[in-house]
């Protein structure tokens, strides 16, 4: 149900945002572009999804439940958010991470502390893209800023559960 | 709504840049996967291995109509922003409203690390402010609603994503805001 909600979403943005292009040229381009994001990223994906596939069978249900479990509360939350910047790759391998995890009997809070920590501390979007686009400065200052924020959520997470 | 196209004169469309396919990352990535697959066959037998492979693949097929409609938007919206000005609009001088654009059109920006930092980067230097270059980072770290809707919902179970969403809406402010607070200091 929710894959075919987001494909419909997404798929309206697409129809609406192809009927805004001007004219047959634009749209050559739009192909031609978006033929370059397929070519990058379909084998990503493939590897990615696998992978993910392979670790979340590999995640050690026992050891899961006692680092990440319900009781393991704020330490939970503080590792989960200490693995966040080490998984390698896109959001799927974070989120398939994340849903093996969930399954496996880590507690949903720290669930939400990972998912936050890769989605704003990822190494590999922090090296191979930030710091050369933006900056060492304006990297060094958003993390100053930001790293107590996955914790923060997961706190907030759980007293809105609550 | 009727499904034809426009044809109407335009300035020439910007061409696409060829990205590098094969890179640190991707040999990585394969690399882990390879080692993972391996442990898997190691521990559970070559069989759960290749039903893992094949599940995969089914997942991949029923997520494949999402995942093209988001690469055809990642791919033609940078196309078509004004980005001068979206650089305007959340340029030094813009105060709270700034940081709340940065946000919301860091949420909305789809695409994946490369087109956000690449668009980033083109702000600062059209003269955004940094604050809301960060908000407008920190809006697609946290809220990106391409990913939402392609990735997440397809692996975690709905309420725990509102639940996630819910708590991290005030962050990208948050963190803009920090950010201007921090540079001011850092000047003054």
């Amino acid at each position: 149900m929710n894959i075919l909600i987001g494909t419909l979403l997404i798929g309206g943005v697409a129809v609406w945002l192809y009927l805004g292009l001007p004219n047959s040229e634009w749209r050559r381009a739009a192909w031609l572009s978006t033929w370059e994001m397929v070519r990058f990223t379909a084998p990503r994906m493939v590897v990615a999804l696998l992978g993910a596939g392979f670790f979340a069978e590999l995640l050690p249900r026992e050891h899961v439940e006692v680092l990440f479990g319900a009781d393991a509360r704020v330490t939970g939350a503080l590792l989960a958010a200490g693995m966040g910047p080490l998984t390698p790759g896109g959001a799927f391998v974070s989120f398939a991470i994340g849903a093996a995890a969930l399954k496996a009997g880590a507690a949903p809070v720290a669930v939400l502390s990972y998912v936050s920590s890769w989605s704003l501390f990822s190494l590999t979007k922090i090296l191979a893209y930030e710091s050369p686009l933006l900056g060492k400065r304006a990297v060094l200052l958003r993390v100053a800023v930001s790293w107590p924020v996955p914790l923060a959520i997961a706190a907030l997470g759980g007293l809105l559960s609550a | 709504m009727s499904f034809v196209v426009k044809e109407e004169p335009a300035a020439r469309p910007p061409e696409p840049k060829p990205k590098k396919i094969v890179d640190g990352g991707l040999l990585f990535l394969a690399a882990f996967t390879l080692a993972s697959g391996l442990g898997v066959a190691w521990r559970f037998g070559a069989g759960r291995a290749w039903e893992i492979v094949l599940e995969t693949g089914a997942f991949i097929a029923v997520l494949s109509p999402k995942i093209a409609a988001g690469l055809f938007i990642a791919g033609t919206l940078p196309m078509v922003l004004p980005r001068d000005r979206v650089a305007a609009w959340i340029g030094g001088e813009s105060g709270w409203r700034g940081l709340v654009l940065g946000s919301v059109a860091g949420a909305a920006i789809p695409g994946g690390p490369m087109i956000t930092f690449s668009l980033a980067a083109g702000f600062a230097a059209a003269g955004a402010d940094l604050g809301a270059v960060i908000a407008f980072v920190s809006g697609w770290s946290l809220l990106s609603l391409n990913r939402l809707l392609i990735w997440e919902l397809s692996f975690l179970p709905h309420d725990l994503v509102a639940l996630r969403v819910l708590a991290s809406l005030p962050f990208p402010l948050l963190i803009g805001w920090g950010v201007r607070v921090l540079v001011r200091r850092q000047t003054a």
